[in-house]
């Protein structure tokens, strides 16, 4: 955890989010700490409601934690980095076209003209949407909308890439698909992504790093490295081997931290966590 | 669906033409024997319909009336958009001015346009557009601007403003979290928001207000068209026939008010229609 300061992107400090609602005071995250090396890909896996889109959001700087702290490239202030964030589905926005939904970044940013049209053209072609830029989203099946996401997020080339289960409403194969090319994209940029997840196979397969947290209110219960051989195959021995391991490890972490800290009135601890 | 309504042009306005249609027959065949009928007959309705230029009891022809009134409403109707649009965006995106306006918004707005007559009489007299603008009374006095008076405007504005200002706020309010959020994260200042995220966002419910609005301003000209020195108008020209038991004059001005408010709002419908179809696509 003692990283050099260069190296270090996203750093948080006892962060924890507190949530006012109308039934009472929520603690629905934290305390959490850990740093993120640049240029790494890091899944957060977590049971659904443990705090890991909280965590995603508060990074992004959508929300601000009730205390400890956060730094992105070694600065506090929301002037920081550049972000790239790819929500669950639907925000597209559906009076642009796909070109337009791209372009909006760029425009928010007054790059001239020419260089806005060029790189909507690099990232159309490196997602595979060429031809699709003047159609509008509602036009687009959730695969190719969830495409045109990743492609707005990552067009002014960030620093940082934050994924909030962006596959998860998508079928199979087409979660798969998409999984490889953000594999591809991150090899091509070595951007640091952050990928929330609660599929243990996604994680496996994508990540160089997990971390997983604990019912609500998350916090880390486990930091694992992934290691396996490149380029990555669901049908190697490695993997399989590897996510048959990680997931009766998580299961029982998960397990017991839910024992360890009952909630009155949740079932959370029968059936399982983790899909 | 929206879609095919539109696409289907006259033909698809056929069948809702059906009413009307049953309405004007048994209006044709109650006033067939010719006595003791209210109304005039259908044939002597279409007479004064087809013979737009012909003067009517020297308050010149029914193309001339019409003109005036048109002018009028759009000018009050523009007034409100210019005025209904930002004071809606702003109330809509920023909670203190909501906070400051909707007071306000809501007790001048039960303010009928009629209620509005003395009031208006009292601010602006008879003057009207010609005057403000400096050009005296014109010489010609079937001139366009001496029919504009303020007070006039001053109450299509009234009628209109109110459907505007409200649709547009709830437009903006009704903005989606998720896309605000979205603009946030992509690097988006509060100003590029409001651009480029609240008012797309907001633009069906501002054409719907806008229909609304330029309807209320068809409904309320003849009330504007009550004020003392009027001799012109569709409004002006619905009393005075009466006045004169002209009523085929009066039922003429009817059926040109009904149709040319339905080919009002069916025109901003249809601007507003590839905004609606986007954005209910997407719920």
């Amino acid at each position: 955890m003692s990283l050099p300061a260069t190296e270090t992107d996203i750093l948080a400090e006892d962060l924890s989010r507190v949530f006012e609602e109308p039934s009472g005071r929520v603690h629905a995250l934290g305390p959490v700490s850990f740093a993120i090396r640049r240029g790494s890909f890091v899944c957060v896996l977590g049971p659904t409601g443990c705090g890991k889109t909280t965590l995603l959001r508060t990074i992004a700087g959508l929300e601000a934690p009730d205390s400890g702290r956060i730094e992105i490239g070694g600065r506090t202030d929301s002037g920081r980095s550049e972000i790239g964030y790819v929500f669950q589905q639907g925000a597209l926005f559906p009076w642009l076209t796909v070109r337009g939904n791209i372009d909006f970044p760029l425009r928010a940013r007054r790059l001239p003209r020419p260089e806005r049209a060029a790189r909507c053209a690099e990232v159309l072609r490196m997602i595979g949407l060429e031809g699709f830029g003047d159609a509008y989203p509602h036009q687009l099946s959730g695969g190719m909308q969830q495409r045109v996401a990743l492609a707005r997020a990552v067009v002014t080339s960030p620093d940082i890439l934050l994924l909030d289960e962006p596959f998860s409403s998508l079928d199979m194969r087409t979660s798969r698909l998409l999984q490889e090319k953000l594999r591809e994209v991150w090899m091509a940029r070595r951007t640091t992504v952050v990928f929330v997840t609660h599929n243990i196979e996604e994680a496996v397969y994508l990540a160089g790093e997990v971390i997983l947290l604990g019912h609500r209110p998350g916090t880390i219960i486990r930091r694992e490295t992934v290691d396996l051989p490149e380029p990555r195959s669901r049908l190697s021995a490695d993997f399989v081997e590897l996510l048959v391991s990680m997931r009766n490890t998580f299961e029982e972490l998960i397990e017991e931290d839910g024992a360890a800290r009952p909630l009155p009135g949740s079932d959370r601890a029968s059936g399982m966590p983790l899909s | 669906m929206g879609r095919e309504r539109s696409s289907g042009g006259l033909r698809g306005l056929l069948p809702g033409l059906a009413i009307p249609l049953l309405l004007l027959s048994w209006w044709a065949l109650s006033t067939a024997g010719g006595t003791g009928a209210v109304l005039p007959p259908p044939v002597r309705v279409a007479a004064v319909l087809t013979h737009p230029f012909t003067d009517l009891m020297s308050a010149g022809s029914l193309a001339w009336n019409t003109a005036v009134s048109l002018v009028r409403i759009l000018l009050g109707f523009l007034l409100a958009m210019a005025v209904g649009i930002p004071a809606g965006l702003l109330m809509g995106a920023s909670g203190r001015v909501r906070r400051l306006l909707t007071p306000t918004v809501e007790m001048a707005r039960p303010l009928s346009a009629i209620a509005l007559i003395p009031l208006s009489i009292l601010l602006f007299r008879s003057r009207t557009l010609s005057q403000l603008l400096g050009l005296g009374h014109l010489r010609y006095q079937r001139h366009i601007l001496n029919e504009i008076q303020l007070g006039m405007i001053f109450i299509l504005f009234w009628g209109g403003v109110f459907p505007i200002i409200l649709d547009t706020m709830q437009g903006v309010r009704s903005v989606r979290r998720l896309h605000v959020e979205a603009a946030t994260v992509l690097g988006a200042g509060r100003g590029f928001i409001f651009r480029r995220v609240l008012v797309p966002s907001a633009l069906p419910d501002i054409f719907h207000g806008l229909r609304m609005s330029i309807g209320r301003c068809w409904m309320v000209i003849v009330a504007a068209e009550m004020l003392p020195g009027t001799n012109s108008g569709i409004g002006y020209l619905i009393s005075y026939s009466y006045q004169l038991s002209r009523y085929d004059v009066m039922m003429a001005c009817l059926v040109i008010v009904g149709i040319i408010g339905a080919l009002f709002s069916r025109g901003l419908e249809a601007l507003g229609e590839r905004s609606l179809v986007l954005r209910s696509r997407e719920r």
